[in-house]
Order: structure tokens, then C-alpha cells, then sequence
């Protein structure tokens, strides 16, 4: 399966990483490696979320994603074969 | 103008238009029921028997009027009962405020009395959930909830307001109400016509989508101009009148012979505000087979995500619907319109016995009109009204999709009727999910609400007693309830009006002298071993569908 990267671009508040990790868990998707940190604009907070899946999983991901209130941006980053 | 966060909560619900909202009072919503009293001019409070309850009734009312609809509960307990009530708003996409109290902020987190975290609670089966820490968010955070309850696709919001904070104070009144987002711009349609162009037997998917984007005059001139028939999910019900001759009733698990026959022979299926539930296509290579599927839907997130299709179009469906139209010429094609004459005639097989869950439906429909409110609860019960009964109109029939929820149907009968100016409204249920809300018989007493609830009571948990007829070698573990209640004197117990009936004719003199401002509820006795039918075993398709016993 393929590893890829999602970049998010969220509120910076209590409660929102738990939103975010909550979607993976429900479909059963792992996270492989998280990172998070405070935007120039501490309104905002940016995450690398990288986990695996296939082009139907990183779709759904994507798509879920951008529904979550918290979640002003997402974005696929470039997917690496393994 | 200063004022404490319960007065923001009322100022905040009138300026969403709220008139009636459902509830339960409780420590941590003192300050707002004590706020409530003083606004009856305005708002109108609905104390039903249990939280859960008031949340499918807020549901109940927001699906039969098009508003918002909302709900109160306390902490703790209060907010835990609503939980079911926000998965079935959440799955079957009704617009909804759950309000619920909490502890004092000092409190917070440290596992006070009736202390819950409902926001972690909910988190999963909500569209968004806030919690208002400081009175000087309330306002903004209310703006918020409605805006998100009612944009796009619909769905419940909840607001947690600690105690403090409904008693804090603040200056209120700077913000105007959050404005609608522009629906989203239709995307070229080239792909979709020149498929329609060149399909030969088009078939329509019409489910939730049409009726919340109030399509259904454009979904009836797409089947007439491509002489297409219509397969329609549970949420879709009524979007289409049951008597037009292309509408084929509902599709899927315990759909009619014709929805699903039709579906499989069709090469162009045109899948209109639907999301592909399980129950509604059964195996999806199977259902997927020999058709190309154009999907329509506002949420992005349902395509491609049951079913692959073809063509995909994100946006709402009438917008869609509207320009597709300007672009499609009439197309005859009577070879199609008679083979789904062909299927339809298989749908016509005569009915069981004298007193069927057939002849009570239709005869409990001889006595309403084309606007009663018509609920279900969930099982045997609720797929025979699907099957038998006619709905003309749209948005009259109150029934859990998505979740399934048994003990739904009074509750959203109660709400449906208060929407609807307290018309007569109608509750098919069965013995087993009428136990599990009953208590609400007592709200709709004091409302004097006149509520028709017919019970098809076969003394059984019918639907999972006919799965384990027909998949578990008839063993029947748990499901054949023989419980002793009498549920016309439990009726006449609360204040209603109770009647136990074994004949047509017996029911009929009943429903031509109900009671006008009380509940009727009448038990009618139906056969244990009656079966849903027609019905696709799970995984199936239109090749192994069950016709008849
Ligand atoms: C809250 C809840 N618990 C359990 C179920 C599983 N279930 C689905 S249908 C059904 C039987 C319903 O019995 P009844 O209300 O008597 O309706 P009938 O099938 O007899 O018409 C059950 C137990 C459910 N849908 N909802
Ligand atoms: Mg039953």
C-alpha cells in the first residue's frame, strides 16, 4: 500500500486534534506519523498527518477531511510507492 | 445591551426563527428554564417524558416543517439520552440544535456531579459540536451552530453551555445572523447528456437529496422526458407521488420486485441525493453491473465512496436537475416503458389474509389525506408502510433510516404534529418498539395531541424473527416477546383512548369516531408468522429476490 502525506491547515483549540485522529480511527485507517505545530497566525495550526492507503482510502480521507468544521485546508501531498 | 448567556440563548433561538423547542430541565439548565419562563410569548417549550424522546421529536418537527429543530437537555444524564436522537438526525441528514447544560467552568473536568463529556460523546455522529467557555462566545458560537445545522448537506449541531455561563453577562447584539452560503456552482454537464443521449434504458435513484433540496417537481420531468422510471431509497420516499406510473416504490433489501428488476436491467442509472446505503443495493459488484451511473450529491464525500460512478456531480440537486433540464431533448423508447410494465405487474401479486398489515395500512390510508403526517417505528412494520402505503406529498412521512432507530416514531409524531398545527397525525408501530418509548403517550396526552397510533402487533420482534426464519434455521432466540400487555388499557392508563381490533371492519368504525384532541391508540392483532416480502437476502441481488413464502 501506498504511503501518503495529508497537510492540514486547522483551528489552533482544544479538542481538535481528537477530531481529526477520531475520522482515521472510525474507517480503521493507521497513523503512521503525526506532526503538528502553531501558523505564524496562532489562530491556526498545521498538521502532517502521514498514514497508508490506497487511492480510494487517501480520496475518502481527503474528502471527510474538508467536512470537519475545524479544517480550513487540505491538502494531498505527493504519494511514495513502497 | 448586557445580558447573561441564558438570555443570549433565547434571543439567539428567535432570531433563527425558533418557535417551539423540545426538552427536559435539569440542574445544569436552571438558569435557562428559568429564562424559558419568562418567554412563553415567544418560544414555546415542549416537556416530553425523556430526553430521548424530545430529541426525535425536535427531529420529527424539523423534517415535517423545514426548520431547524432543537433541543434542550441538562448534563449528565440529560445529554447522554439525547445521544441516539443526534446518530438518527446525524444519518438521515435533519437539521438540528441540541442545546444541553453543563457543570460551572471551575468545575469542568474533574468529574463533577452529572458531569459527561458529551462533546467527546457526540463527536462521531455529529456534524459539529461546541462548547461555550466564556459567555462572550455564546453569540457567535449560536450563529455558528445554526448555520452549520442548515448549509449544504443538513445535520445536528451541538452547543454545551457550562452553568456559569448561562448565568455570566456580556454585551450581546453585534453580530448579524450568519448568512447562507451560496449553493455551489453547477459544474459542466457535457459528460451526463451525452451518456443520456446515448443510454437506451435510463433509470432513476431518487433518494433524501431531492426532498432537502426540494426537487421534486424537476425529478418527475426528468423521468417523463426520458421516459425513465423511478427506484427511490427510504429518505426518498416521498418525492415522488405513488401513483405516477414510472414510480416504482422503494428499492433494495425489502424493496418492491420492480425498483430493484428494473435497476438491474437498466444500462444508464441517474442517481439522484442517494448514498448507496447496503440495504438499499445489496452486493454492490452485482448492482453495480451492466449500467453506468451518474451520481448528483452536495456532499463530495458520497461519491464514489459505496458505489464507483462514471460521471460524478457535486452540487445540489435541483440546481443540477434545473440546468440538466435546459439541456435534454424528450426521448420515446417503448420498449423499455414495456418490459418495466412487464416488472411492474409482479409487484401486483394478491395479499395475504382478511386482517394483513396490508388491508390495515391501506385502510388506516383511506382515512387520511394527502398531508398527514405518517410515522413509523422500525422493523416488519416500517417496510410495509414503505410497500403499502400511497404518499402523494412530499415530506410527510417520519421514519429512521440511517440508524434504524426503534422507538423513534412517537416522538417524531409528536413533533410532526406540532409542525403541522397539531393536524391529525398517524404512528404505525409494533409491540416491540412501542415498549421502548411508550412513556411519550403521556406527552402527547397533556398536548392533547390527536395522534393515531395503530399498532401492527404480532407479538414479536417481527424482522429479526423473520431473519432468523430464514438464516438461522428458524431459531427463534429472543424474539418472540408474548409479553401480556394490554396496550388499549395501558392507552386509556395515560389519558388516551385505547381499542383492541381483529377485523377491518372493527378498525374502520373505530378511525371514523376518533377522539379529536386526545391520542388514539389501537392495537391491532396481526399474524407472528407474517413476512416482509419481497426481500434480497444481505449480499445479494435482483437474482435471488424472495417473492413469496
Ligand atoms: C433500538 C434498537 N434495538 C434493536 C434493534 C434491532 N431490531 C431491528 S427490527 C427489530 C424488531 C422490531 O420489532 P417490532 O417493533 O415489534 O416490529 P415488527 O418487526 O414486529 O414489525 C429489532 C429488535 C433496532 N433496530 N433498534
Ligand atoms: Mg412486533
Amino acid at each position: 500500500m501506498e504511503k501518503f502525506t495529508v497537510e492540514l491547515i486547522v483551528s489552533n483549540h482544544y479538542g481538535v486534534l481528537n477530531r481529526i485522529t477520531g475520522l482515521y480511527a472510525r474507517r480503521g485507517y493507521n497513523i503512521d506519523s503525526l506532526y503538528v505545530n502553531e501558523t505564524e497566525n496562532p489562530e491556526f495550526s498545521r498538521m502532517l498527518i502521514v498514514s497508508k492507503g490506497d487511492e480510494y482510502i487517501q480520496t475518502q480521507i481527503v474528502r471527510q477531511l474538508s467536512k470537519l468544521y475545524d479544517v480550513k485546508q487540505v491538502t494531498l501531498m505527493a504519494t511514495v510507492k513502497r | 445591551m448586557k445580558l447573561n448567556g441564558a438570555q443570549i440563548v433565547i434571543e439567539q433561538l428567535c432570531a433563527h426563527g425558533v418557535t417551539t423547542v423540545f426538552g427536559y430541565p435539569g440542574g445544569a439548565v436552571l438558569p435557562l428554564y428559568d429564562e424559558l419562563s419568562k418567554n412563553t410569548h415567544r418560544i414555546t417549550h415542549i416537556i416530553t417524558a425523556h430526553e430521548q424522546g424530545a430529541a426525535h421529536a425536535a427531529d420529527g418537527y424539523a423534517r415535517t416543517s423545514g426548520k431547524t429543530g432543537v433541543v434542550f437537555a441538562t448534563s449528565g444524564p440529560g445529554a447522554t439520552n439525547l445521544v441516539t436522537g443526534i446518530a438518527n438526525a446525524y444519518l438521515d441528514s435533519v437539521p438540528m440544535v441540541a442545546i444541553t447544560g453543563n457543570v460551572a467552568v471551575p468545575l469542568l473536568g474533574k468529574d463533577s456531579f452529572q458531569e459527561v463529556d458529551i462533546l467527546g460523546i457526540t463527536q462521531p455522529i455529529i456534524k459539529h459540536n461546541f462548547v461555550a467557555r466564556d459567555v462572550g462566545e455564546l453569540e457567535y458560537i449560536l450563529n455558528e451552530a445554526f448555520y452549520i445545522a442548515n448549509s449544504g448537506r443538513r445535520g445536528p449541531v451541538l452547543v454545551d453551555i457550562p452553568k456559569s455561563v448561562q448565568t455570566d453577562e456580556c454585551e450581546y447584539g453585534d453580530l448579524p445572523s450568519k448568512k447562507m452560503p451560496e449553493h455551489l456552482p453547477v459544474p459542466s454537464l457535457e459528460q451526463a447528456v451525452n451518456a443520456i443521449k446515448g443510454c437506451k434504458k435510463p433509470y432513476i435513484y431518487a433518494g433524501g437529496g431531492v426532498l432537502a433540496s426540494d426537487a421534486q417537481a424537476e425529478l418527475m420531468e426528468l423521468s417523463k422526458r426520458l421516459c425513465a422510471p423511478v427506484g427511490l431509497s427510504m429518505m426518498g420516499m416521498t418525492a415522488i407521488p405513488h401513483d405516477y406510473e414510472l414510480n416504482l416504490g422503494m428499492c433494495g433489501m425489502h424493496g418492491k420486485y420492480a425498483a430493484t428488476a428494473a435497476q438491474s436491467e437498466c444500462d444508464l442509472m441517474i442517481a439522484l441525493g442517494v448514498r448507496f446505503s447496503d440495504r438499499a443495493t445489496g452486493n454492490i459488484e452485482l448492482y453495480r453491473q451492466g449500467c453506468s451511473i451518474i451520481h448528483i450529491d452536495i456532499d463530495l464525500a458520497e461519491i464514489g465512496k459505496n458505489v464507483s460512478s462514471d460521471i460524478n456531480i457535486n452540487g445540489d440537486v435541483k440546481d443540477v436537475l434545473r440546468k440538466l433540464l435546459t439541456l435534454l431533448e424528450p426521448i420515446k423508447n417503448e420498449k423499455w416503458l414495456t418490459r418495466i410494465e412487464e416488472l411492474k405487474q409482479v409487484d401486483k401479486a394478491p395479499q395475504s389474509g382478511d386482517f394483513s398489515p396490508q388491508s390495515i395500512i391501506e385502510t388506516v390510508s383511506c382515512f387520511c389525506d394527502d398531508d398527514t403526517v405518517i410515522a413509523t417505528d422500525v422493523g416488519q412494520h416500517q417496510m410495509w408502510v414503505m410497500q403499502y402505503y400511497p404518499f402523494k406529498k412530499p415530506r410527510v412521512l417520519l421514519t429512521s433510516g440511517g440508524l434504524g432507530a426503534m422507538g423513534y416514531g412517537l416522538g417524531a409524531a409528536i413533533g410532526g404534529c406540532l409542525a403541522k398545527d397539531r393536524r391529525r397525525t398517524v404512528l404505525f408501530t409494533s409491540d416491540g418498539s412501542l415498549g421502548m418509548n411508550l412513556n411519550e403517550i403521556a406527552t402527547a396526552v397533556s398536548l392533547e395531541l390527536p395522534l393515531v397510533i395503530i399498532i401492527l402487533n404480532n407479538g414479536v420482534l417481527g424482522m429479526v424473527r423473520q431473519w432468523q426464519g430464514m438464516f438461522f434455521g428458524a431459531r427463534y432466540s429472543q424474539t418472540t416477546l408474548n409479553r401480556k400487555t394490554n396496550f388499549a388499557a395501558l392507552a386509556d392508563a395515560f389519558g388516551a383512548k385505547g381499542y383492541w381490533v381483529n377485523s377491518i371492519s372493527q378498525l374502520r368504525s373505530i378511525l371514523e369516531n376518533l377522539p379529536t384532541s386526545c391520542p388514539a391508540v389501537i392495537d391491532c392483532k396481526i399474524d407472528m408468522d407474517e413476512k416482509v416480502l419481497p426481500m434480497i437476502p444481505p449480499g445479494g441481488s435482483a437474482k435471488n429476490i424472495i417473492l413469496r413464502r
